[in-house]
């Protein structure tokens, strides 16, 4: 069992540490679009990238990625070491995106538990023949190739070092006393110790902590290392001469040529017979992936590439902000144990027993107002917890401008501003499919062909911006384009066909009002379907998506300047402000952003129809009446509207008055879904646990007013 | 890792054969003692509006919402009328949590596998409760009728009593 748990893990840590590089990867490439070809620390990155998940990719067996990652290991390290000048920049740039979204959907098969089954070869044959392209293209550096990248098995290769200026390179033998116990432990610690500031390190004996043979090896010839960094020779001894057991450490400063090339490791190779036998017991180690110790792993993932990352980007040790992963429902049950700590808190402190008059009570509160201001604080970090910047959001959309407009024959330019706005987790990963669509819509609807530009006196290259901000308690995320704007005429053409403005008269209609149209089902206007957008399922499925997480889609547009579609969504979706209300002895709670008012009203402001609707006139305007018990089928009685009370409701410019008993207050709800037994529900979203312990549901006011 | 497996191997010798037998109707029913998780008094039920007559609505369990079922409801008998004596069994069906009110719980009893009859073909008229009895476990001199959770709890063939009829008319 605890084998199989491990394997889990690993997987799990593939997944996630290869979802990330990869993540890099396309911010790297994406940044790098525009220019003549790619600087070297990209080629480097793109390089290194590829062969750590090829590297992981092969102890977990998946074959096919570790296939296509090495063919684009091989165009990189090709570049790297060669240096060719003609690269046709786009071509390689779409052959990288190309193996970054094979490898992300096979990741996505693994994580569904499929097999990684996708067909890398197509992918393959094309960059086999984008790299002969390139060697082609200039034949006398093709004699001095360096010899080829071959793949052999993922853990003897090593990623070579980049040669920054200031990097010294040395040749390090640590020998330990003959009696040492665990040599090969303490040597593991020399590395990791190295690690946080070497660029690059390789040694010998290789396996050092899941061969335990290795600790003899290394007792008898001293452990081996090649490492560069930017240190002086006396740092590097301060950094491993941390033991006691070490008896002699000799540091020698080499030239960086053929640094690591040098036969430095090799003698020891050569004279143990111990050595060919290891590495077999390596590989099998490696394919049955299982049996590697915990600490194995640590060295596998963080191949020298990561703490190399770090030193490129020259980021000062100081502001480097040290991160764990957590499982998220970790998370939410810590969310849930605060929300009912909250709560209890309320029992215990109104508690009735406390309620004995002339009782004092000074020390009691003294203590309750300490404890207040603990959970509040609780629930505040816990909040901040779920937060999460929309970097990564907002990336992927780059991704899609990039990939858009290439096929689409435009030149757009995306401009993201407040990407670092934080929105709770949950909240992102629903946002993430709406504002892809806007941003498809924006580049294939919205910004003109390149001509069409020219001739309406605009710049030829096109621009949408994708912005975020905190506004009123919501996050609004805008995507914004200098297109041609929506044509009313047009929509309203299209409506008029769809049956859409039966009793309806357009001229009195708003600008707003039309452009809700393009929110309907099978709404296009546009007449030509492509591989992006026009056929018409779309913006209805993009509105309700953002409404299933509370939020709302304003579409505004200025007929040749461009439109702008605004999100406006909740900051999260675990508390929300709400007013509790009471009917048929139920409790009830609505956000509190979409009341408008409470109003007390007169059964002769009441106008019944026949059919048996209901409107109530508020200040010389009409609104609907939604008769709560009767609306949820609670009970059949009609409540004479003196005994009750209006709530006025409105949602996207719709307005609707709630009939219901009795209000009970304003309050901070923590939300919780109702239990999945129960079939989905008609208005109710959600339900919540009151201070007194009892359950209030949650009202979807979006199908309320719908 | 052994010790957890061993636990586990003795948890499941402790708990194969028992189950839980209530009162429902003039019958008596039995569950498997692995599913339940605790018995606890009747309490207020939020009511869920427009979801099967059976599931009563919603209850509070120490910051948990589960919801609640009517046992008698579910076997389309006679409503009861809650008092103190009702208790409400919580069980665990494949990470689903569920309350079932009873009218009574009887005890716990052990029946052995060889005790356990296949459910007898019974006349049309009983075939709906048929539908989640997966045996007829032999105590002593009474019988119990073993009831089978997963049906019990998601098979929505016959879950409402209309619909049951609607089948039976389409059958005729």
């Amino acid at each position: 069992m605890a084998e199989e748990f491990n394997t889990e893990d690993m997987l799990d840590m593939y997944l996630l540490e290869n979802g990330q590089l990869l993540e890099k990867l396309q911010e790297t490439v994406l940044e790098q679009k525009d220019a003549e070809c790619f600087d070297e620390d990209a080629i480097n990155e793109i390089f290194r990238t590829m062969h750590t998940i090829k590297g992981s990719s092969g102890i977990m067996m998946f074959d096919n990625v570790t296939k296509i990652a090495h063919k684009l290991e091989d165009i990189f390290y090709y570049l790297r070491e060669s240096k060719p000048d003609n690269v046709p920049h786009l071509e390689l740039v779409s052959h990288v995106l190309d193996v970054a979204d094979f490898i992300t959907a096979e990741m996505d098969k693994i994580r569904d538990g499929n097999d990684p089954d996708g067909d890398p070869t197509e992918l393959i044959d094309a960059m086999d023949v984008f790299l002969k392209q390139i060697k082609h293209e200039i034949t006398k550096v093709e004699k001095e190739l360096p010899p080829e990248n071959v793949y052999v098995a993922p853990n003897q290769f090593y990623i070579a070092p980049v040669a920054t200026s200031g990097s010294r390179f040395y040749q390090i033998v640590i020998t330990y006393k003959s009696d040492t116990q665990m040599s090969n432990i303490r040597a593991y610690t020399a590395v990791y110790a190295l690690k946080e500031s070497a660029e690059d390190i390789i040694y010998f004996p290789e396996d050092i902590i899941s061969n335990e043979t290795s600790s003899d090896l290394i007792l008898k010839y001293g452990f081996r290392m090649l490492l560069q960094a930017q240190l002086s020779e006396d740092e590097v001894r301060k950094i491993i001469d941390t033991s006691s057991e070490i008896e002699n450490i000799d540091i020698r400063e080499v030239a960086a040529e053929g640094f690591f090339n040098s036969d430095f490791l090799k003698p020891i190779e050569l004279d143990t017979a111990a050595a060919p036998k290891q590495e077999k017991e390596e590989k099998t180690e490696e394919k049955q992936g299982k049996d590697i110790a915990p600490g194995d792993y640590v060295i596998q993932s963080k191949e020298p590439g990561k703490a190399k990352q770090l030193n490129k980007n020259k980021q000062p040790k100081a502001s480097k902000q040290s991160f764990i992963n957590v499982n998220v429902e970790k998370m939410d049950q810590l969310m849930d144990l605060i929300g009912e700590l909250v709560i209890a808190e309320a029992v215990v402190l109104q508690n009735p027993d406390l309620k004995v008059p002339g009782l004092e009570l000074q020390n009691f509160q003294k203590a309750a107002g300490q404890l207040t201001k603990i959970s509040t604080d609780l629930q505040d970090v816990i909040m901040s917890m779920r937060m999460m910047p929309l970097t990564t959001t907002f990336q992927k959309m780059n991704r899609i401008v990039f990939d858009a407009s290439r096929k689409l024959g435009k030149d757009i330019d995306l401009e993201v501003v407040g990407e670092n706005t934080e929105v709770d987790k949950n909240i992102i990963e629903h946002i993430s499919d709406p504002l892809m669509h806007l941003i498809r819509n924006a580049v294939d609807h919205g910004i003109e062909m390149p001509e069409e530009r020219q001739a309406a006196g605009k710049p030829k290259k096109g621009k949408v911006t994708l912005s975020a901000k905190n506004e009123g308690g919501k996050v609004w995320i805008t995507v914004q384009d200098d297109g041609f704007g929506m044509d009313r005429t047009k929509i309203l053409k299209k409506a008029r066909k769809n049956g859409l403005l039966a009793g309806k008269n357009p001229e009195s209609m708003t600008d707003r009002e039309v452009y809700q149209f393009i929110t309907y089902p099978g709404f296009s206007t546009n007449e030509t379907v492509t591989e992006f957008s026009g056929r018409g399922v779309g913006m209805d499925v993009v509105v309700k998506n953002i409404q299933t997480i509370g939020g709302t889609l304003d579409i505004d547009s200025v007929p040749g300047n461009g439109s702008t579609m605004t999100m406006k969504i909740p900051l999260t979706l675990a508390i929300i402000d709400g007013i509790v209300m009471e009917t048929a002895e139920s409790f009830f709670v609505v956000e509190t952003g979409i009341v408008k008012q409470f109003v007390s009203v007169k059964e002769d402001m009441m106008i019944h129809e026949p059919g048996g609707e209901e409107y109530v006139m508020i200040r010389g305007e009409c609104y609907p009446v939604i008769r709560l018990n009767r609306y949820l089928s609670l009970s059949e009685e009609n409540t004479p509207v003196e005994d009750g009370m209006m709530v006025l409701l409105e949602l996207e410019e719709k307005m609707v008055c709630l009939l219901v008993d009795n209000l009970i207050g304003e309050q901070e709800i923590v939300v919780k879904p109702i239990p999945k037994y129960i079939k989905k529900v008609r208005g109710l979203s959600g339900c919540t646990q009151l201070g007194d312990g009892s359950i209030a549901l949650i009202l979807d006011p979006a199908s309320l007013i719908g | 890792m052994s010790e957890e497996m061993t636990t586990e191997l003795s948890e499941g010798i402790t708990q194969r054969d028992k189950y839980m037998t209530f009162k429902s109707g003039n019958e008596y029913f039995a569950i498997g003692i692995e599913y339940i998780n605790e018995i606890i008094p009747f309490q207020r039920i939020t009511v869920i509006p427009e979801t099967e007559s059976y599931i009563k609505g919603l209850i509070n369990l120490r910051g948990k919402i589960i919801p609640v079922v009517d046992v008698a409801l579910r076997f389309n008998q006679p409503p009861l009328e809650y008092n103190d004596r009702t208790c409400i069994i919580v069980i665990d069906v494949k990470a689903t949590v569920v309350g079932l009110i009873v009218e009574r719980i009887a005890e716990v009893v052990t029946i052995e596998e060889e005790d356990i009859l296949p459910p007898p073909s019974i006349g049309r008229s009983n075939k709906v409760q048929n539908k989640y009895v997966y045996g007829i476990g032999k105590t002593g001199d009474s019988v119990k009728l073993l009831l089978d959770l997963d049906k019990f709890l998601h098979d929505e063939d016959s879950s409402i009593a209309e619909q049951a009829d609607s089948f039976a008319e389409l059958e005729e």
